[in-house]
């Protein structure tokens, strides 16, 4: 029992994460209607450039500002040099985006070496027993972060005026455009937002999985199955879908074997993109073939 | 005109043989070898416009298969590797039952997954794969009591399948299969309303892709002698795709010289250490931006149009 409690913790942990990564997805598929399969790179440059900051004496809360102000920047490069020119173009956009994530990887690996580099956690390391389970103060924390930052989107796409402005370009680009709003500056708040979202992300969970120059890709990857799982629509979704993989996750490295892990997942994936393309919300039609 | 380029091609291969030089020929063996899976994924991707990230694992299945084949049944390695190759290319067949249900991203994610998945399994299956540590002792190629041991023996072996690959391929693309194919990749809607049946084309199109993989990987399997799960992952997908992108996507041979300035750049750039893959990515990105059509084909616009503005220069 107390095993499968400590199992559910730390999948609700990872499935927190998947989540985060998973809704930067959306935020730019929905504008520009590409995927983009350097979103868990922008994880990693969040959280190697916090760690770079803090180790070079910044405290923690600033440095973690800092590397959500680098991540955004960076994903406005990416925007403005990459993502302009191939508006539109599937195959295109998933080779380009996939090329910058490797630059990205790249540059990184020069930055800041090949190997893993640890973070302080947020608030000590003491842990918590719970019910025969211990709990690292930093799964809070990241529990905590998921929440709040979902919650806050889940509002900020239904309640204010740029949330609205940016659905309304996902729906429908061109009558977005009629009624005067500026498509291209979506794009470029989409990519702000998955910026920050990515950067906050690799953050949190950095004190509790170590980051290195790659952990983005499994990162990324991981985030577009929850986005599958939960439906493509918005934050809501993909958070429930990071929860489910998360969960699934850690029961099968638990119970079955830790190096089959990542094949479950995977074939979470194919089986719902197979069976239920919509996801477990909602229903999505421009899935099929 | 292109009838003379399998000769000039063979005279070329000819005269790097000639010389004598084992870097340069190894060389060629490798590009001939990643030239099969290559063309393999422009046929599906280039051609008929549906991409997959998840070609490494039909030439790891090829190559795995292979050895193992040719381990349990003692069978000699030609007949492993056709063996292996059926195999795979029935499987490939398969997947392509499952993946054609999707499109766009959706089928990218979902032929990753496959890849991965694959990959995952080379490493756990300890028993049958050897795990981490692979599979050794694999035997050399034996063809009419020749062991074809060393990399002057494998040139014509592995270049005479991946001409018969691009033989085959320039003949499929320009058959009534190549036309719905095309048709496919520009319009799908339109082309099932002409009464092509879209998803039988690319279930057949993705089975010749996977023949063309497990063949590579097969022959692989036997020139190289130890398979181990690392060069079939992700990374080797993307590799092929970059290949396929740089020669310009539906284009045999362009596609083959994606695979020649690859393997060249791969090589050139190694003293760089951990900038190679920078420059690696960067590359991916400018040439398909700014070359659409792909490397030869953006080299020879810029030419024509470098040509054009000096003669209007001039006659200003």
């Amino acid at each position: 029992m107390s095993d499968a409690l400590q199992f559910l913790i730390s999948g609700l942990v990872v499935g927190s994460i998947y989540g985060l990564i998973g809704v930067g997805f959306t935020c730019i598929y929905n504008v520009t209607g590409i995927v983009n399969f350097a979103q868990g790179d922008f994880a990693m440059v969040g959280a190697m450039s916090a760690i770079a900051l803090n180790v070079a004496g910044a405290p923690l809360w600033l440095a973690i500002l800092l590397a959500i102000v680098i991540t955004c920047a960076v994903a406005v490069l990416i925007e403005r040099i990459a993502i302009q020119p191939v508006r539109g173009d599937v195959m295109r956009g998933i080779i380009v985006t996939i090329g910058v994530g490797v630059v990205l990887q790249g540059i990184a690996a020069i930055i800041w070496g090949t190997d893993a580099q640890p973070m302080p956690a947020f608030s000590g390391e003491k842990l918590i027993h719970l019910l025969g389970a211990t709990v690292m103060p930093q799964s809070l924390w990241v529990i905590g972060i998921g929440i709040v930052a979902m919650g806050g989107l889940d509002l900020l796409f239904r309640r204010t005026y740029l949330g609205q402005m940016f659905r309304a370009c996902a729906m429908n680009p061109f009558a977005a455009r009629l009624v005067g709003m500026k498509v291209e500056t979506m794009s470029l708040v989409g990519f702000v937002m998955s910026g920050a979202l990515g950067a906050i992300a690799g953050i949190v969970i950095a004190p509790i999985a170590l980051t290195q120059y790659d952990t983005g890709l499994q990162l990324g990857i991981k985030g577009f199955v929850a986005c599958i799982v939960g439906g493509f629509g918005g934050p809501i979704g993909a958070a429930v879908g990071g929860l489910v993989l998360g969960v699934l996750e850690a029961f099968s490295a638990g119970y079955v074997s830790s190096g089959y892990k990542n094949a479950i997942a995977f074939a979470l994936l194919l089986g719902f993109l197979l069976f239920r393309p919509g996801g477990l919300l909602g229903d999505y039609d421009r899935v099929r073939a | 005109m292109t009838w003379w380029r399998i000769p000039a091609l063979i005279i070329a291969l000819l005269a790097c043989a000639a010389t004598g030089n084992g870097y340069l020929v190894s060389l060629l063996v490798v590009i001939g070898l990643q030239a099969l899976p290559a063309i393999g994924l422009a046929l599906i991707a280039g051609f008929t416009g549906q991409i997959s990230l998840g070609h490494a694992a039909f030439y790891g299945l090829g190559a795995y298969g292979a050895a193992l084949i040719g381990k349990w049944l003692g069978i000699p390695a030609w007949l492993d590797i056709l063996l292996s190759t059926a195999v795979v290319a029935l499987l490939a067949w398969a997947i392509g039952w499952l993946v054609f249900r999707l499109k766009g991203h959706y089928l990218a994610m979902a032929t990753l997954a496959f890849g991965i998945i694959v990959q995952i399994c080379f490493v756990e299956m300890h028993g049958v794969t050897g795990g981490p540590d692979g599979l050794t002792g694999i035997p050399p190629l034996r063809l009419f009591g020749f062991t074809l041991g060393n990399d002057f023996a494998m040139l014509p072996v592995v270049w005479l399948a991946t001409i018969a690959a691009i033989l085959g391929a320039q003949n499929l693309v320009a058959s009534p299969t190549g036309l719905a194919m095309r048709a496919i990749s520009e319009n799908e809607a339109t082309a099932r309303s002409l009464g092509n049946d879209v998803q039988s084309t690319k279930r057949l199109i993705m089975m010749v892709s996977g023949l063309f993989c497990a063949l590579g990987g097969g022959l692989y399997a036997h020139y190289i002698g130890y398979l181990s799960p690392g060069p079939f992952d992700v990374g080797f997908s993307i590799k092929l795709l970059l290949m396929v992108a740089i020669g310009g996507f539906a284009d045999v041979w362009g596609v083959l010289i994606g695979v020649i300035f690859i393997t060249l750049i791969g090589e050139l750039l190694k003293p760089l250490g951990a900038y190679d893959i920078v420059a690696y990515g960067a590359l991916l990105v400018v040439s398909v931006i700014y070359c659409p059509d792909g490397l030869p084909r953006g080299i020879a616009t810029l030419a024509s149009r470098a040509r054009r503005t000096g003669a209007a220069g001039s006659m200003r």
